[in-house]
C-alpha cells in the first residue's frame, strides 16, 4: 500500500503590496487518498517583517497519505490574507500547486492571483479594505470556469516541500 | 628507535635523583611541620615505594598513587578511630590525588606539573588544607612556602630533564645537540619555522615538524603500552586520544602561551614585590627578571638554569602582530592635488567657440556656398555650446578637419524630418466605407482542438508522419456514362462480386462442413449404436442436429445467390450486347467469356443424387422428431385436459347429488352438459393431434429447390470471365451526340484535396478523365503532424476547363499506429455525389432519370459514384523507427475525441449495448479457447457478471476503479494504517503511542485487542475486576462520564491561545531590579532558610527521567513502641509507660523483671520511613525512639503513563506515594553448632507501623505539599503500645484519641516544578436566574481579587453538566435509621458514627477522574447509588445528617493539606466549634494544631454563603461567628435577599438493605485474592497459612469493627497469645472503605508483610465486609 510523506513548511510570501500576511492553507486530494495523520489545513501566523518584502511564517507541513490509487494527486491551496494596521483580514491571493510527485526536496513557487472587483470596488477596497472574494473556493484548483474572472496578479508563496513515497514502485509507479 | 632502551634508561635516572632530591626535601618538611608521627612515617613508605619504582614514569606515577593509596590505608588502620580530623584530611588528599591522576591521563603537559608534585601533596597531606592551598603573596615569605618554591623549582628543572630528553628522543638524528645552550639561540616563531631555511637546517631548534608536546605524549604512551604488555590493543584513551588529537600546530603555541603566563605568575610570585611587568617588553624582560632571581639558593642554581632556557623558549612566540605591521594614516589626496593630476590625465574640451581660421586648410579663406547661389539646406538646430565642444574636441583629433567642410563648419546634412505628414488625411463619413472593407469586431475565438496537441514525449519531438497515397479513382457512374458504361460498370461491378465470391467459395465451404456434421452424426451413432445413448451424447447430437440445419440453410442461400449472380452477369451481357447492336458502336471495352468446365455426368448424377438424398432423410428424420415432440405435447396435454374434466365431473356429482337425490336418470346427459359447462367456464381447450408428417412432399420440395439452385447433374459449370481487351469504335464512326459526349469527356480533369483536421494540406495533379473513367493519381503526400489525427479527407474535384466542382469528400479513416506504410494494404473508399447532371449529348446525366429501352419505360436514377482508392499510414523513419504517436496514448486520444467512456477505453469501443454482443458470441458459437476470442470472451464474462452493464450513471472518478493499486478492504485492513489513523485521532489508547513500526508486520494484533475488546464490550460489565457488579456499573458509569467530558476537552485543548504557544519573558522593571539589588545583599546561609519559588516547567518538553518527586522526610511523633515479649502466654509483660493497661499481670514474675530490664536496655522502637512510589522504593536511615528525626531527602523518579507529559496525561495519573513507617527489628540468632557464642547471626525484620498515602495529583496540583500528617495506624498493633499523652481527660473521648496518633512532617514537591493545567472554565447552562448567576459571578470575582486565596465558590456543577447554587446542596437528611438506634442516649457516639459512617463511603476525586475539566457535585442520592465521590460530596452528606440531627452545621470550603482544595463541615456545639473531616470521619477542635484543614475560605449553610474577610485564614485564628458582618460577608444580604432557593437534595434518602449473602460471598473471594496475593509475593519461599490463627482472626474483627478499634488492642493480643502459645506475632488489622479490589492489594503490599523471610514464617488473613 504505497504511502507518501509530505514534511516540509510554507516559508513565506513575497511581492505582495502589503508584508503583514498571512496564509491559509490546505491539501486536496483525491477519493482514492486517505489521510492517516497530520493536519489537512491550517493558518499560519501574521508575520510583520520588519525589514524586507519578504513575510516568512515557516509554518510546517507534514501529512502522512496512504492511496489506493494515482488520481487525485494531492494539491495545496493557499489564500494570502492581508492584516491591516486596524486588524482588519483582507484577501490578497489565490493560488494552488500540485504538490510534487517526485521525491525529495522542492521548492515551490505558488504564484497567486485575486479576483478583481468592478472600478467602485476597487475604489472602495483602496479605502474600506475588503475586497472580491470567491464564493466557492473550489474555483482554485478547479480552473473550468475560471476564465470568466478578472483577476490580478499578486505575489508568490515559497514552499519547500520533502517528499517521501513509499511502496510506490510495487505498483509500478517509478519514481 | 633503537636507542628508546636507553633514553628511557636516563630517564630513569633522572626520576630517580628527583626522588631523591624529594627525599631531602622531605626530611627538612619533617623537620618543620610534622604534626603527626604516623605521617612521616607514611610519607616514607611512600618514598620507599617511588625508589623502588624503577620503570617508566607513567607507570611510576601510577605505582606510586597506589602505594599512596596503600600507605593511607595503613596509616588509617594506624591511626586512632577518633581522630576525625586526620582522617578528614587524609580524605582530602585522596580526593585531591585522584583528581591529580585524572588530570595526568589527559597528558596534558600543563597538568604534567602538578602529576609530578603529587607526591609533595601526598606527602603533606596532612597539614590542613588551608596551607596547601595558598598561593596568595601574602604568605610568600613563610617558611612552608619558600620550601615549596623550592621544591616546586626542582620539580621544574626535573621536568624540563625529562622534556629535553624527550625532545632529544625527538630529533633523534641530532643527538646532542639539544644539551647546548638555548639561550644563545635565536628567538622563533611559528612563522619562522616555517621561512627560515637556516634554522631548518640547523635543524637543532625543531627538526621534527612534530611539537614536543605530541613527542611527549607518545612518550607516555609508548611507556604504557610496554608496561601493559599483554594487552596488545590500544587502550580506550588513547584511541580516543588518536582521534581526536588536534595536530595543528597552532594550538602549541597557544599552549606554550598558557606556560608562559603561568611561569610568568610564578616568578611575580617569587618577587613578591615585583609589579605588573609591561607585556610589551618582550621576553628580556622576562628573562631578566628570572636572572634577578635570588642568588642565595645556590644550590638550586643549576637547577634554575635549564628553566631558563625553557622559558626563553617558550618565550619565542611573543613576537607578536606588532613586529610586522605598520599602522598607517588613511591617505588622502588634497581636492587640489587631485584636480592638478586629474588635469594630467584628463582633457576637458572647452566651449567657446574655435576660430574659423583654424578649422579651415591653412591659406584658405572660408568658402559659403550659399553665398555662390547654391542651395545649402537647412542644418539640425545645434545648441552652440555644444557645437562648440564637439569642435574643439574633433580637432583634437588626428585628421580633425576633414569633419569640417569649405565654410568651416562642421559638415551636416539637412534634416530630413518632415514637421507635417505629407499625407492627406482621409475625410470619409463611416457609412461611406466600402461595405468589403468595414471592420467587424469578432470575439476571440477558443480554439476547437487547442488541446489536442500530441503530448510531447521524450526525443520523438513530435516528429510523426502521415503518408497519404492517394493512387487513384473509378467511377462506377459518372454524369457523362453512356448507357453502354452504364451496363458495363454494372457488369463490371456484378463480376467482381462473382469474382470475391469465388475467392471466398462460400458454398464449397458450408458443403464441407455440411458432410463433416453429418460424418460426425453417422459415426456418433454407430459408435454407439449397441448402447444406449447417454444424455450428454444425446444433448450433442441434438446439437449437431440443429447445426446440420443452420448449415443446409447457409449453404442453400449461398447457392442460390450464386447462381443468381451468374444468371444476372448474363443477363447484363446481354443487354450491353443489345445495346451495342442498336447503337452500332461500343462504348465500352468490356467482354465478357462463359468458360465451360465439363464434368463427368455419371458420378455428377450420382452425387447430386446422394445429395438429394440425405438432405430428403435428415428432413425426414427431422419431421419425425417434430412430430414426434408435437405428439408428445399432445398426449400431455390431453391427459390434462383429462383429469381437468374429471374432477370437473366428480364435482358436479356432488352438487347434483345434493341437489336431486332421486334424480337418477339421464347421466349421461348430465355429463354432457358439465362437460360444456366445465369448457365454458375455463380450464384447457381440447387439444388437436398433430398432424403426420407428408414424407412423400418432402423428396418433392427438395428437389424442387435443388432444380432451382443448383446446377443440373451433367450440366457444364460456366465460369464467367471478363476482359476489357474489346475494341472501342472510334469517333469517326460515332454519331455526333456520342462524339460530343466523348469530347465532353476529354474536357474534363479531376484532382483530389488532401484535408487534415478539415484543414487543406495539398492536392493532387490535374489528371483528365479517360473514357473509361479511371484516373490515376499515384501520389503520396507526407504530412508531419503535430496535431493529433481528427480526420483525414479526400475530396474529389473535377475540372471543368476554369470551373471546379466538389464532386465528392472521402473520409480515410486514421489508421492505427501499427499500420506503416509499406505494408499497408490500399483501400478502396466509396463515395457519391447527388450533383445533379444534364447533358444534351448521350451521356445519361446524374440524378437524372433515363431508360435503356426504346419506349423509355423501366427508367432509373443513378448518381455520380466511384471508388476511390488510397492508402494513409504511418511513416517509417530512417532508422525503421515508425513515426507515429505513441500507443501508450490512447487515453489522450480518446479524450481529444471526446469520448470519455471507460469501456470505450478498455478498447471494446462502440460495443454500448453489451446484451446484442452477448446474443451474438453465443450464436455465433465462439470457440472459448481460440485466443483470439480471449478479448471478447474476457468483456462478456464481465458483462454477464453484471459488473460492466452500460452506464446508466455519472461517473465522479473515472476508471478510478480500474488504476487502483489496491482494494479498499486491504487499505482498512492494514493494522499499521489503522494504528497511525487511531493515534492522529487521539483515541485513548493510542494517543501517545510515540513509534510506530515501519513495516506492516510488525504490528501485532495485540496491540488493537484491548482498544476492540473495550469497543466489544461497550456495555458488558466486567464483574472479575470489580467483584461487585453495582460497583462495576458505576465504574462503567463514571468511565463513559469521563470520557464524554474528556471528548470536549480534546476539542476544547485544541484551541491555543497566544500564551500557549508564545512565551514571552517580562521585561523587568526598575522594581524588580531594585528587589534584585536586595537579594545580593541578602546573607548566603540565612539562619531561618525558606523555600524559593522555582521557575515552571511546561510539560510539553519533557520526557522519562525528567520528572523527579523530592520528598524530605523530617520527623515523626508519637510512633508506636514496641512492647516485651511474653514467652508465655499466661504471664502478661506490663508496660510500664502504659496507662490505659486494661488488665494486670497475675504474677510478677522474673520474666517481669526482665521486662522492665528489656525496657531500660532495649530501645523502644527504631522506625524508620519507606516511601513507595510507582513501584520505586527507598528508605530512609534508622532513627530511634517513639519521636524520631529523620531530615532526608529521597528523589523517586517519575514517569508519566505511555511517556506523555502533557497537563492532561498528568492530570490523570492515579498513582499514590506511600509512605510508610516501619520498625526495624533485630533478630538475635544464635550460631549454629560450635559456633554459638563467638558468631551472632541477626536477622532483619521490619514491622509495619503505618502509612500515609498522598495521591500523585494532589502534589501535581499544589506543586509542594508542607506539613504534618497524621499517619494512618492501624488500630491495633500486635506488639507495639501507643504511647499516649495524660493531657486530655476532656469530654470528648473521641478528641483525646484523636491526639494520640502518630504524626510526621514531610515535604513533598516535583522536581522540576511542572505547570499545572489551568481548569477550563467553561460556561455551563443554568436553571438559575440570570440575576442569580451574575451576582454570583460577582461575588467570587471580588473574592478572587480580594482574597486571592481563599477559595469562594458560589455556584457548582452537578453531574448533569449544569451550574446550580451551592446552598441548594444543603439539606436536612436522615441518616439511616440504625445509626441513630445504636447509641439512642448518647448523641456524640452517633455524631461519630454517622461521621464514620459517611468517611467509609470510598472517596475518588474528581480531578483525576475528570482531568482538569471542573469539579462535578453530585448529591446525596447520586453519591450513594454511586458509591464514589469527591470530599465535597462526603461533606455535604455529612452536613446534611448533622442538620438532620439538629445541629448547627455548616459546610467549609477551604484548603487542607494533603488534599487542596476541599470541602469540611463545622459543627458548633457545646459552645465549641468542630471541625469534621468527611472522609475520614475524624473531628477536630478549632484550636487543634494537628487539624489538616489550613484556609477556611467560605461558609455554606442551606441559606447563606458567607465569604471570609478575616486577617487570617488558618482554623485556630478565626472566629465562626457568622453574624459578624465584619468578618464574614454574606452572599445573601438585605441588598440581595435570598429568593428561596429550593434544594436539589431529595426529600428523603432511600437506604437499600444489602444483600448479606451477596457481601459473605464477596469477603471470601476478597480473601482468597488477597493470599493469592501473598503467596505471588513471595516467589521464593513457601507461605504457610495458618488455619486457626485465622479463624481466631475472624472472630475478632466484628469486634473491632463494633468497638470502633479502642481499647481492645491489648485484649487482642492477649487473646491471640492465648490461643497461638509460641508464635511471635506480629500484626494489624487494616481498615479501608472498600470500592474496588486493587487499592486493598495495595495497601496490603505497602504493608510489606510478605517480606517477612523467616524459614518458619507462618501468616493468616482474615478479611471481613461489613455491609450497610
Amino acid at each position: 500500500m504505497a504511502e507518501l510523506h509530505i514534511i516540509g513548511q510554507i516559508v513565506g510570501a513575497s511581492g505582495f503590496p502589503q508584508s503583514s500576511l498571512f496564509c491559509k492553507w490546505g491539501i486536496h486530494t483525491g477519493g482514492a487518498w486517505r489521510l492517516l495523520s497530520g493536519l489537512k489545513e491550517g493558518q499560519t501566523q501574521v508575520d510583520l517583517p520588519q525589514t524586507g518584502d519578504m513575510a516568512y511564517w515557516s509554518h510546517p507541513i507534514d501529512l502522512h497519505y496512504t492511496t489506493k490509487g494515482l488520481q487525485g494527486w494531492p494539491k495545496l491551496h493557499l489564500q494570502v490574507w492581508h492584516q491591516d494596521s486596524f486588524g482588519r483580514c483582507q484577501l490578497y491571493g489565490y493560488g494552488y500547486c500540485h504538490v510534487p510527485s517526485s521525491p525529495g526536496h522542492h521548492h515551490i513557487r505558488c504564484v497567486t492571483w485575486r479576483p478583481l472587483g468592478s472600478w467602485q470596488e476597487q475604489i472602495a477596497q483602496t479605502f474600506v479594505g475588503g475586497g472580491p472574494q470567491l464564493r466557492s473556493p473550489d474555483i482554485i484548483y478547479s480552473g473550468a470556469d475560471r476564465y470568466r474572472l478578472h483577476t490580478e496578479a499578486m505575489g508568490t508563496v515559497q514552499l519547500e516541500l520533502g517528499i517521501i513515497m513509499r511502496h510506490f514502485d510495487r505498483y509500478g509507479v517509478e519514481s | 628507535m633503537a636507542s628508546s632502551s636507553d633514553l628511557r634508561e636516563k630517564l630513569r635516572k633522572k626520576r630517580r635523583a628527583l626522588q631523591h632530591s624529594l627525599q631531602v626535601k622531605d626530611d627538612v618538611d619533617a623537620d618543620t611541620q610534622a604534626l603527626v608521627p604516623t605521617q612521616k612515617e607514611a610519607g616514607q613508605t611512600h618514598i620507599e615505594v617511588l625508589t623502588a619504582g624503577e620503570e617508566e614514569p607513567g607507570d611510576a606515577l601510577r605505582r606510586n598513587l597506589k602505594a599512596q593509596r596503600q600507605s593511607r590505608r595503613r596509616k588509617l588502620e594506624q591511626a586512632p578511630a577518633g581522630d576525625a580530623s586526620v582522617m578528614e584530611a587524609h580524605y582530602k588528599t585522596m580526593v585531591e590525588v585522584t583528581a591529580v591522576q585524572q588530570i595526568s591521563q589527559k597528558d596534558e603537559k600543563a597538568e604534567e606539573l602538578a602529576v609530578i608534585s603529587s607526591p609533595t601533596h601526598s606527602q603533606r597531606g596532612d597539614l590542613p588544607p588551608r596551607s596547601r592551598a595558598t598561593p596568595t603573596p601574602s604568605s610568600s615569605h613563610s617558611e612552608s612556602s619558600t620550601m615549596r618554591q623550592r621544591m616546586r623549582d626542582k620539580l621544574r628543572a626535573a621536568r624540563s630533564k625529562a622534556e629535553s630528553l624527550l625532545q632529544q628522543e625527538a630529533s633523534l638524528e641530532v643527538p646532542g645537540s639539544r644539551l647546548q645552550s638555548l639561550r644563545d639561540r635565536q628567538p622563533l616563531t611559528r612563522f619562522d619555522q616555517e621561512t627560515d631555511p637556516d634554522l631548518k637546517a640547523g635543524g637543532d631548534v625543531n627538526p621534527s615538524p612534530l611539537n614536543p608536546r605530541v613527542k611527549f605524549r607518545e612518550a607516555v604512551r609508548r611507556v604504557r603500552m610496554e608496561s601493559k604488555p599483554e594487552t596488545g590493543l590500544p587502550t580506550a584513551e588513547e584511541a580516543y586520544n588518536f582521534f581526536t588529537f588536534n595536530f595543528d600546530p597552532e594550538h602549541d603555541k597557544e599552549a606554550e602561551k598558557i606556560q608562559k603566563g603561568r611561569t610568568r605568575r610564578e616568578a611575580e610570585y617569587e618577587e613578591g614585590e615585583e609589579e605588573e611587568g609591561e607585556e610589551e617588553e618582550g621576553e628580556e624582560e622576562e628573562i631578566t627578571e628570572v636572572d634577578r632571581e635570588p642568588d642565595g639558593e645556590d644550590a638550586e642554581r643549576d637547577d634554575s638554569a635549564p628553566l631558563v632556557r625553557e622559558e626563553e623558549e617558550l618565550f619565542i612566540v611573543d613576537k607578536s602582530a606588532h613586529d610586522f605591521l605598520v599602522v598607517k594614516r588613511a591617505e588622502y589626496m588634497g581636492y587640489q592635488q587631485r584636480l592638478q593630476s586629474e588635469n594630467d590625465v584628463l582633457f576637458t574640451p572647452s566651449f567657446l567657440s574655435v576660430p574659423a581660421s583654424s578649422k579651415v586648410p591653412e591659406n584658405m579663406q572660408p568658402r559659403y556656398l550659399e553665398e555662390e547661389g547654391l542651395y545649402v539646406g537647412e542644418r539640425p538646430p545645434i545648441s552652440l555650446t555644444n557645437q562648440n565642444i564637439l569642435e574643439n574636441r574633433i580637432l583634437k583629433q588626428e585628421q580633425g578637419r576633414k569633419w569640417f567642410g569649405d565654410d568651416g563648419r562642421i559638415m551636416a546634412l539637412p534634416d530630413p524630418i518632415k514637421e507635417s505628414s505629407t499625407r492627406p488625411p482621409l475625410f470619409h463619413m463611416e457609412d461611406d466605407v466600402d461595405p468589403a472593407l468595414q471592420a467587424i469586431f469578432r470575439k476571440a475565438l477558443k480554439s476547437k482542438h487547442a488541446s489536442q496537441y500530441i503530448a510531447v514525449g521524450g526525443e520523438m519531438n513530435g516528429d510523426y508522419q502521415l503518408d497519404v497515397d492517394v493512387s487513384g479513382l473509378i467511377f462506377s457512374h459518372h454524369a457523362l456514362f453512356s448507357r453502354e458504361h452504364v451496363l458495363g460498370a454494372r457488369l463490371a461491378q456484378l463480376y467482381d462480386q462473382q469474382l470475391s465470391r469465388q475467392h471466398r467459395n462460400l458454398t464449397e465451404h458450408l458443403n464441407t462442413k455440411l458432410n463433416g456434421l453429418r460424418n460426425a452424426v453417422r459415426n456418433m451413432l454407430e459408435m454407439h449404436a449397441g448402447h444406449g445413448l447417454t444424455p450428454i451424447m444425446q444433448q450433442r447430437i441434438c446439437e449437431y442436429k440443429q447445426e446440420l440445419r443452420n448449415t443446409r440453410r447457409l449453404r442453400d442461400a449461398e447457392q442460390d445467390k450464386d447462381r443468381s449472380l451468374l444468371k444476372s452477369i448474363i443477363k447484363v451481357w446481354k443487354e450491353i450486347k443489345a445495346l451495342r447492336d442498336f447503337q452500332r458502336f461500343t462504348n465500352t471495352p468490356y467482354k465478357l467469356y462463359l468458360r465451360r468446365e465439363d464434368v463427368e455426368r455419371a458420378s455428377d448424377e450420382r452425387r447430386y443424387e446422394a445429395e438429394i438424398q440425405a438432405e430428403v432423410d435428415e428432413l425426414q428424420g427431422e419431421m419425425e422428431e417434430d412430430y414426434q415432440r408435437k405428439l408428445t405435447e399432445y398426449k400431455r396435454q390431453q391427459e390434462e385436459w383429462k383429469t381437468w374434466r374429471r374432477r370437473q365431473k366428480a364435482k358436479k356429482k356432488k352438487t347434483k347429488k345434493k341437489k336431486t337425490q332421486s334424480q337418477d336418470d339421464a347421466d349421461e346427459d348430465d355429463d354432457e352438459d358439465d362437460l360444456s359447462d366445465g369448457v365454458a367456464e375455463l380450464g384447457p381447450s381440447k387439444p388437436d393431434p398433430p398432424e403426420e408428417p407428408d414424407m412423400e412432399g418432402v423428396e418433392e420440395q427438395v428437389r424442387e429447390k435443388a432444380s432451382r439452385i443448383r446446377r443440373k447433374p451433367g450440366e457444364p459449370i460456366l465460369v464467367p470471365e471478363l476482359t476489357a481487351s474489346g475494341p472501342i469504335t472510334s469517333n469517326e464512326q460515332c454519331p455526333r451526340g456520342e462524339v460530343a459526349r466523348r469530347e465532353d469527356v476529354t474536357k474534363r480533369s479531376l484532382f483530389t484535396k488532401v484535408l487534415y483536421n478539415d484543414k487543406e494540406v495539398s492536392r493532387t495533379d490535374n489528371r483528365s478523365l479517360n473514357s473509361d473513367f479511371r484516373v490515376h493519381f499515384g501520389q503520396i503526400f507526407n504530412l508531419k503532424i503535430v496535431n493529433w489525427p481528427e480526420s483525414i479527407k479526400l475530396q474529389v474535384f473535377e475540372v471543368l476547363g476554369s470551373s471546379t466542382t466538389l464532386l465528392a469528400d472521402v473520409f480515410v479513416p486514421v489508421p492505427d499506429s501499427s499500420i506503416l506504410t509499406g505494408s499497408a494494404l490500399s483501400e478502396e473508399l466509396e463515395f457519391s455525389s447527388n450533383l445533379r447532371v444534364m447533358f444534351d449529348h448521350e451521356a445519361v446525366g446524374s440524378d437524372v432519370p433515363f431508360s435503356f429501352e426504346a419506349d423509355g419505360s423501366n427508367r432509373q436514377t443513378l448518381l455520380t459514384s466511384g471508388k476511390l482508392s488510397c492508402c494513409v499510414s504511418w511513416a517509417v523513419g530512417e532508422d525503421n523507427i515508425p513515426l507515429a504517436p505513441p500507443t501508450t496514448l490512447p487515453k489522450a486520444m480518446y479524450s481529444g475525441l471526446k469520448q470519455l467512456d471507460a469501456i470505450a477505453c478498455i478498447g471494446a469501443s462502440s460495443l454500448n449495448d453489451m446484451k446484442k454482443l452477448g446474443e451474438w458470441a453465443t450464436e455465433s458459437r465462439l470457440d472459448p479457447n481460440d485466443p483470439n476470442n480471449s478479448a471478447i470472451m474476457q468483456l462478456l464474462k464481465v458483462a454477464s457478471s453484471g459488473v460492466v452493464t452500460a452506464p446508466e450513471y455519472f461517473r465522479l472518478e473515472q476508471l478510478q476503479e480500474e488504476f487502483n493499486f489496491v482494494k479498499e478492504e486491504n487499505l482498512e485492513q492494514s493494522r499499521r494504517f489503522r494504528l497511525l489513523r487511531l493515534r492522529n485521532q487521539e483515541v485513548a489508547d493510542f494517543r501517545n503511542y510515540k513509534f510506530v513500526p515501519a513495516l506492516e508486520r510488525e504490528v501485532t494484533d495485540k496491540v488493537f485487542q484491548e482498544y476492540e475488546r473495550r469497543l466489544r464490550e461497550g456495555v458488558i460489565v466486567d464483574t472479575k475486576d470489580h467483584l461487585d457488579a453495582h460497583r462495576a456499573l458505576v465504574a462503567k458509569y463514571l468511565q463513559k462520564i469521563r470520557e464524554s467530558i474528556f471528548n470536549r476537552f480534546l476539542v476544547a485543548k485544541h484551541n491555543f491561545i497566544l500564551s500557549d504557544l508564545v512565551q514571552e519573558e517580562e521585561v523587568p522593571t526598575i522594581g524588580i531590579l531594585g528587589l534584585n539589588l536586595f537579594k545580593l545583599a541578602e546573607p548566603k546561609r540565612p539562619l531561618k532558610p525558606r523555600r524559593k519559588e522555582r521557575k515552571k516547567v511546561t510539560a510539553q518538553n519533557l520526557s522519562d527521567g525528567d520528572i523527579r518527586l523530592l520528598l524530605n522526610v523530617i520527623r515523626a511523633y508519637n510512633i508506636p513502641v514496641r512492647k516485651p515479649y511474653a514467652n508465655k502466654p499466661s504471664v502478661a509483660s506490663k508496660s510500664s509507660r502504659s496507662f490505659t493497661e486494661t488488665f494486670t499481670a497475675g504474677q510478677p514474675s522474673q520474666r517481669a523483671i526482665q521486662g522492665s530490664d528489656w525496657i531500660l536496655n532495649q530501645v523502644q522502637v527504631r522506625p524508620f520511613v519507606e516511601v513507595s512510589f510507582q513501584r520505586t522504593v527507598l528508605q530512609t536511615t534508622t532513627a530511634d525512639g517513639p519521636n524520631p528525626c529523620w531530615n532526608e531527602d529521597l528523589q523517586l523518579p517519575f514517569s508519566a503513563p505511555n511517556g506523555d507529559y502533557s497537563t492532561a496525561s498528568l492530570q490523570s495519573v492515579k498513582d499514590e506515594v506511600f509512605i510508610n513507617i516501619f520498625d526495624e527489628f533485630y533478630y538475635e540468632l544464635g550460631g549454629e553448632g560450635e559456633d554459638r557464642g563467638r558468631e551472632v547471626h541477626t536477622r532483619l525484620e521490619k514491622h509495619w507501623l503505618g502509612s500515609v498515602k498522598i495521591p500523585f495529583s494532589t502534589i501535581y496540583f499544589q506543586s509542594r505539599i508542607d506539613g504534618t500528617f497524621k499517619v494512618d495506624t492501624p488500630q491495633v498493633l500486635l506488639g507495639y503500645s501507643k504511647e499516649r499523652s495524660l493531657s486530655s481527660d476532656g469530654g470528648y473521648d473521641t478528641m483525646r484519641s484523636l491526639n494520640e496518633g502518630a504524626f510526621i512532617t514531610l515535604f513533598i514537591t516535583i522536581e522540576p516544578q511542572l505547570v499545572p493545567g489551568e481548569p477550563i472554565r467553561e460556561k455551563f447552562e443554568s436553571q438559575e436566574s440570570e440575576r442569580l448567576l451574575q451576582v454570583s459571578e460577582a461575588f467570587e470575582r471580588d473574592a478572587a481579587t480580594r482574597y486571592p486565596d481563599r477559595p469562594c465558590l458560589t455556584t457548582v456543577i452537578d453531574i448533569n453538566g449544569k451550574t446550580v447554587f451551592i446552598t441548594r446542596y444543603i439539606r436536612p437528611l436522615k441518616p439511616p435509621q440504625e445509626l441513630l438506634d445504636a447509641f439512642p442516649n448518647n448523641p456524640q457516639e452517633a455524631t461519630e458514627l454517622i461521621a464514620r459512617y459517611v468517611s467509609l463511603i470510598p472517596s475518588l476525586p474528581d480531578s483525576v477522574s475528570f482531568t482538569g475539566v471542573c469539579d462535578l457535585w453530585s448529591t446525596c442520592d447520586q453519591f450513594l447509588a454511586l458509591l464514589a465521590g469527591d470530599e465535597e460530596e462526603h461533606a455535604v452528606l455529612l452536613c446534611n445528617y448533622f442538620l438532620s440531627l439538629g445541629m448547627k452545621a455548616w459546610l467549609i470550603i477551604g484548603t487542607a493539606i494533603p488534599e487542596g482544595p476541599t470541602a469540611y463541615v463545622l459543627t458548633f456545639e457545646q459552645n465549641r466549634y468542630l471541625i469534621w473531616n468527611p472522609s475520614s470521619g475524624q473531628c477536630y477542635g478549632q484550636y487543634d494544631t494537628f487539624c489538616p484543614l489550613q484556609t477556611v475560605g467560605c461558609l455554606v449553610s442551606a441559606d447563606n454563603v458567607w465569604f471570609n474577610t478575616q486577617v487570617y485564614t488558618s482554623p485556630p485564628r478565626i472566629c465562626f461567628d457568622t453574624t459578624k458582618a465584619k468578618l464574614w460577608k454574606p452572599f445573601f444580604s438585605r441588598a440581595i435577599p435570598n429568593p428561596g432557593l429550593s434544594s436539589v437534595q431529595p426529600e428523603e434518602l432511600a437506604y437499600r438493605r444489602t444483600d448479606q449473602a451477596a457481601a459473605a460471598a464477596l469477603q471470601d473471594r476478597m480473601e482468597k485474592i488477597l493470599k493469592d496475593k501473598i503467596m505471588e509475593w513471595r516467589p521464593r519461599h513457601p507461605t504457610r497459612w495458618n488455619r486457626y490463627c485465622t479463624s481466631t482472626l475472624r472472630q475478632f474483627l466484628p469486634k473491632l469493627e463494633l468497638s470502633g478499634g479502642r481499647d481492645v488492642a491489648d485484649e487482642h493480643r492477649l487473646e491471640l497469645q492465648t490461643l497461638l502459645g509460641d508464635y511471635r506475632i506480629s500484626g494489624f488489622p487494616l481498615h479501608l472503605p472498600f470500592s474496588e479490589v486493587r487499592p486493598i492489594v495495595e495497601a496490603v503490599y505497602s504493608t510489606g508483610v510478605h517480606n517477612v523471610e523467616t524459614s518458619n514464617v507462618e501468616f493468616a488473613l482474615a478479611v471481613r465486609l461489613k455491609c450497610r
